[in-house]
């Protein structure tokens, strides 16, 4: 990425930043008059205009804004300083001919799946095939103008780590469920895979949208596998009568991530997430939820954060309008040495009757070095709702784990056993 | 010399208990119980009565070797030395507890508890799914019980009927029962009644908690114990019926 901007080699020029930047320095860079002036004269016939002014606009916002810092009520129980001094590599080699050698498994799946590299979509040939209820890629936003206004429109100054993203991978990848697949990609599922497209400390971003169209049942299996740096922003518009399925594992590579997904709920239709994490030296999960009328909402978290690993969450439902639902529900585990917080937050506004909501955030600590937080936040307008909140923090109950040792279960394996009935 | 429960678990087939089965000499337990000494043979059955608060639940709970007890004395199974062994060799070594209160565990199915503790002696899956269906009907839990975590929404007359299929199907040497009767409906006495003396034989040693009488009377117990503070008073099945007429300070 960094170099790879509108392929302008800018901060090579820079002895002390040769080798290593961070993400502090990322913002510098990208928000630069320079910069700013060389995506004012691009000028490839390709692109398209509107993107380029959004694009634009975007990074004035991040100039304006800079990080998302500690003060910020998602980010306050965050590392944010480690994150900001994680060391990434300047990658001002060409993406290679390695990457499509990593990828030939697509060439012979029959499955629909789909890759995601910093920016670049590669799919399976069933994918690809052109159908009138195909699944559509709009990649790079090169083609079909009048539906990039829509799109362009959807990309939010938000002041978390999206604007980031978006500033750092330019052309938003746009897939779209058409009506006329129905239940195609439910009985099928897609499976999106976010890689790193090598394993040196280089950091690659995604800025995408999905588009599940009305009355469209969409299954997403979702694999985010993080060797090096990665950061994803993902909206996903989930139309009238429309259902989106989201499975999403994030496993640790040796890489660490920041994902915000965006999640525009027209009404009735109805999203669904489960989500795993093991975390990683420092993992990210963000989820914004903004809905109108009728939307049922279930996220269902279940993070055994490894040794030393951080995991840090925070998950935002806006409720607009009448009768909207919604349950979260994330369990974490802490084993040694871990970091865990999870910051979840109700906005109900005054014109938002009938909102049914549960939050949920139970911690399971294995070991007295862990650190784990967590905080609920209801932020309510009208009186006409019902919305429960529990929070916990514990440590492996001794009445449990007693009743299992008298069952002939060793201590290990008793307490690997209440780890898997908690996360369940 | 004192064998370890791995030691016994190899020897299985060999079991060869000196009686007593189960021995407490001048046992104390955290300041509740002190000096007790108390002998149950093999191929017996014992009640266990006292009043409110004396100790009879932490007696058994100290014998199963329940972390946060602290005990001194002698306790031995058979030529085991017990008090060095942590929980789970207990139970390996023979001893069962069933719970007065069992313990809930959201998450973990009946059926996936069960088996993975009789995985440990490499039963087969079929054959165990089979058996605690039986069971489970037998003791009119409701369909689907398998299926149900762990103590978790369930009456206390089931919880009850859960840790009796336990018994039944983890074959121990010596069960201790803490009130099991408790939360039982009329039927369910009759079942506990007929799966203890089911359960139990000449190879084996009975425990049970109770001050219920028709629970005693099915059970036709060889001995009673009435537990005090720093005593065991031993008798048969009179002993029970004075303590019911005339109560605990008669004895």
């Amino acid at each position: 990425m960094y170099k790879q901007l509108f392929s302008y080699p800018f901060l090579s020029n820079q002895p002390s930043k040769e080798t290593y930047y961070n993400l502090p320095d990322l913002v510098e860079y990208i928000t630069s008059d320079e910069y700013i002036a060389i995506t004012e004269d691009h000028t490839d016939k390709n692109i398209y205009k509107e993107l380029i002014k959004c694009y634009k606009a975007n990074l004035l916002f991040l100039r304006e804004h800079g990080v998302p810092h500690s003060k910020q009520e998602q980010f306050n129980t965050f590392n944010l300083n480690k994150l900001y001094s994680l060391d990434i590599l300047t990658n001002n080699v060409a993406k290679t001919s390695a990457i499509f050698d990593k990828l030939g498994y697509l060439a012979t799946s029959d499955e629909n799946l789909v890759t995601c590299i910093d920016g670049d979509v590669f799919t399976t040939e069933n994918i690809n095939k052109k159908s009138s209820a195909g699944l559509q890629i709009l990649d790079y936003m090169k083609v079909g103008k009048q539906r990039h206004t829509e799109y362009t429109k959807l990309i939010e100054k938000t002041g978390n780590f999206s604007n980031l993203t978006f500033g750092s991978s330019i052309y938003p990848n746009v897939f779209i469920f058409p009506n006329g697949s129905k239940s195609k990609y439910a009985n099928k599922p897609v499976k999106i895979t976010y890689e790193n497209s090598k394993d040196d400390p280089i950091l690659e971003s995604n800025t995408n949208i999905v588009d599940v169209q009305y009355g469209t049942h969409v299954k997403l299996v979702e694999k985010v596998k993080t060797t090096a740096g990665q950061m994803n922003y993902v909206t996903y518009i989930v139309r009238e009568g429309s259902t989106l399925e989201i499975d999403r594992d994030t496993t640790d590579a040796g890489g660490w991530s920041i994902f915000d997904s965006r999640f525009i709920c027209h009404p009735n239709s109805i999203v669904k997430i489960n989500c795993s994490n093991t975390g990683s030296q420092y993992t990210q999960e963000n989820f914004y939820f903004k809905c109108s009328s009728g939307v049922k909402l279930e996220l269902n978290g279940r993070n055994n954060i490894r040794k030393g690993n951080e995991y840090y969450s925070f998950v935002r439902v806006r409720s607009a309008d009448n009768d909207n639902t919604s349950n979260i529900d994330v369990r974490n585990i802490g084993n040694e040495h871990s970091k865990t917080s999870w910051i979840g937050r109700f906005e109900v506004s005054p014109t938002s009757t009938g909102f049914d909501g549960t939050m949920d955030n139970d911690n399971l600590m294995l070991s007295s070095t862990a650190k784990m937080n967590t905080r609920p936040i209801l932020d309510i307008y009208t009186k006409e709702i019902e919305c429960t909140h529990g929070c916990t923090i514990s440590n492996v109950d001794k009445n449990q784990l007693y009743y299992l040792q008298s069952k002939g279960f060793d201590k290990a394996t008793a307490t690997s056993m209440l780890v898997e009935s908690f996360l369940c | 010399m004192c064998s370890t429960a791995a030691e016994i678990i190899d020897n299985n087939q060999n079991l060869k208990y000196n009686k007593p089965m189960l021995k407490l000499k001048n046992y104390s337990v955290s300041g509740v119980l002190e000096n007790i000494n108390v002998d149950f043979e093999k191929g017996k059955k014992y009640i266990v009565m006292g009043s409110n608060g004396v100790g009879k639940s932490t007696l058994i709970h100290s014998i199963m070797g329940r972390p946060d007890l602290e005990v001194s004395g002698e306790l031995t199974l058979g030529s085991a030395d017990l008090l060095d062994m942590p929980v789970d060799q207990r139970a390996k070594a023979g001893l069962f507890v069933a719970f007065q209160t069992p313990t809930a565990i959201p998450g973990l199915s009946n059926f996936q508890m069960m088996k993975q503790a009789l995985d440990l002696k490499g039963s087969e899956l079929g054959k165990k799914l089979a058996e605690y269906k039986d069971n489970a009907k037998a003791l009119k839990l409701p369909e689907g019980w398998d299926k149900r975590n762990v103590n978790y929404d369930a009456s206390g007359g089931e919880k009850k009927k859960s840790e009796l299929i336990h018994l039944k199907m983890l074959d121990n040497k010596v069960a201790m029962l803490d009130e099991p009767d408790s939360g039982l409906d009329v039927d369910g006495i009759k079942s506990l009644i007929t799966t203890l003396n089911d359960w139990h034989n000449e190879e084996n040693t009975l425990i049970v908690v109770t001050h219920y009488e028709k629970l005693i009377e099915g059970i036709n117990p060889d001995a009673v114990l009435v537990l005090k503070k720093d005593n065991v008073i031993v008798g048969d099945k009179t002993l029970a019926d004075t303590i019911f007429s005339k109560g605990f300070d008669s004895v």
